[in-house]
């Protein structure tokens, strides 16, 4: 399986995908809804999977000794990796505002989501979604890719959305809370993220292996 | 007889206006099989399904003996498989694509790489979108001859070459031939199985119309004086005789 994930990287990626990793920075923006940041994410992969489409991909890995179904794993292994990546990167700038910047004057007042745990859990939700409606989508067709990618869009909206306005709500202000406090509570919203990624790619990585071996190539 | 290489029984997949009804034949090694029908007629789908890239609706598809479903990985290794030129990766470097691709194959051999890259006159440092449609069916062939495959299955890998290059590729296919290696080629340039063929199988709308050696095909179809090109035209016409 490494030997196809780095024939996704070298081959199949657009480099823009590798730029987009920078997108996990925007949790440093103040006053901005840095959730926007894991969307963005998926905007850089979605590119991969274009450029993997007009090159061929599929018909490459085809020629392979490898089975069919692999094709599918090395894609979600891919997504994974620079989810993985993107997930570091914001989570080495979420844990920089939660102790050296949590007095910055800028921060003090956001009215936006703070950059803390509850943050990462909500981008953990969001690439789920991705892995699930969107990688999940085009495994159905193997090409159609502006469907599953518009769904992703509205829903990856609607999960900022949600972020955003959750810690406005009466008795939920705990959950924007700057720096380590209510820690208990912030740990289990990224629990709860983590869960909901792994269950997501899960159930989807599942499902596209049943619906790519049905597809004829 | 030696056993075969290859055996496909019973072959079928519908489309909703075309249908590939009980293809069978089998494979034989050093043999040259040239697999020819019009365009449309069901090659590209047999071979697809050979390969496992195509869903048959039945049938089976063995390679040494052992059955394609769950042994894809193993197969694939024995076999070389090429559908016309290369059409992947245009913007990237033939030496990257190769890179990539040396490490899948337990068996590549960098020989014999290096000794068809100079015959084929292949220069690493290009991408394929800067080759011609001929270049680019020698790169998948360069590819596919490069990890000692036993069985090599070509679509059409003749089609839009020019009479140099095709004369040059089957010269190629004989001489891997005697080396051994079983070759399956789709064409519907009839002169191409003159050429190089000891088998051909001739399909006619998603059936088998011929199953035997380029003589014994002579022998049965051809009149007096007439080519295969001009037996298979009759033929075609829905002329028996």
């Amino acid at each position: 399986m490494m030997k196809l994930l780095k024939k996704e990287l070298r081959l199949a990626a657009s480099p823009v995908t590798y730029l987009f990793i920078v997108f996990g920075m925007t949790a440093l923006i103040p006053g901005y809804p840095i959730l926007i940041g894991s969307f963005f994410l998926g905007l850089g992969l979605f590119q991969s999977f274009q450029t993997a489409r007009e090159a061929n991909d599929l018909t490459y890995t085809a020629l392979l000794p490898v089975a069919k179904t692999d094709a599918v794993r090395a894609k979600y292994l891919f997504c994974g990796f620079i989810q993985l990546c993107y997930l570091l990167l914001t989570s080495a700038v979420t844990l920089i505002r939660m102790t050296a910047l949590s007095g910055a004057k800028v921060y003090i007042n956001n009215p936006m989501m703070n950059a803390n745990l509850v943050y990462l859990g909500f981008v953990m939700l969001s690439l789920g979604l991705f892995q699930s409606v969107f990688v999940g989508g085009f495994f159905k067709t193997g090409y159609s890719l502006a469907r599953p990618f518009l769904r992703f869009i509205i829903l990856s909206f609607l999960t900022v959305g949600l972020g955003e306005t959750l810690f406005h709500l009466p008795g939920m202000s705990a959950l924007n809370s700057p720096g380590f406090s209510n820690i208990g509570l912030q740990l289990a919203a990224l629990l709860l993220g983590a869960i909901s990624y792994f269950a997501l790619t899960a159930v989807s990585v599942q499902r596209s292996l049943r619906s790519f071996e049905r597809i004829d190539l | 007889m030696s056993q075969p290489l290859c055996e496909v029984k019973m072959l079928k997949k519908a489309y909703p206006s075309f249908m590939l009804s009980d293809v069978s034949f089998s494979l034989r090694p050093g043999r040259i099989t040239g697999f020819i029908g019009r365009n449309g007629a069901g090659k590209t789908t047999t071979i697809k399904s050979m390969l496992g890239l195509v869903h048959p609706d039945g049938g089976e598809i063995s390679y040494f003996g052992t059955p394609l479903s769950g042994n894809e990985k193993k197969i694939k290794q024995r076999l070389g498989y090429s559908t016309g030129a290369v059409n992947y990766y245009p913007k990237k470097r033939i030496r990257e694509i190769v890179a990539v691709t040396r490490p899948f194959f337990d068996s590549w051999d960098e020989d014999s790489y290096k000794e068809y890259r100079t015959l084929f006159s292949i220069d690493e440092s290009k991408l394929p979108s800067e080759l011609s449609y001929g270049m680019r069916v020698k790169l998948n062939l360069l590819l596919a001859l490069s990890h000692r495959a036993e069985i090599l299955i070509l679509d059409e890998p003749t089609s839009s070459l020019d009479p140099f290059s095709r004369d040059e590729l089957l010269d190629i296919f004989t001489e891997l031939k005697d080396r051994g290696v079983s070759i399956l080629f789709s064409t519907h340039i009839t002169s191409d199985i003159e050429k190089c063929a000891d088998d051909i199988l001739y399909i006619k709308k998603g059936r088998l119309a011929a199953d035997c050696t380029k003589e014994d095909f002579v022998k049965k179809y051809c009149n007096a004086g007439e080519s295969i090109e001009q037996a298979i035209l009759r033929l075609e016409r829905g002329n028996d005789r």
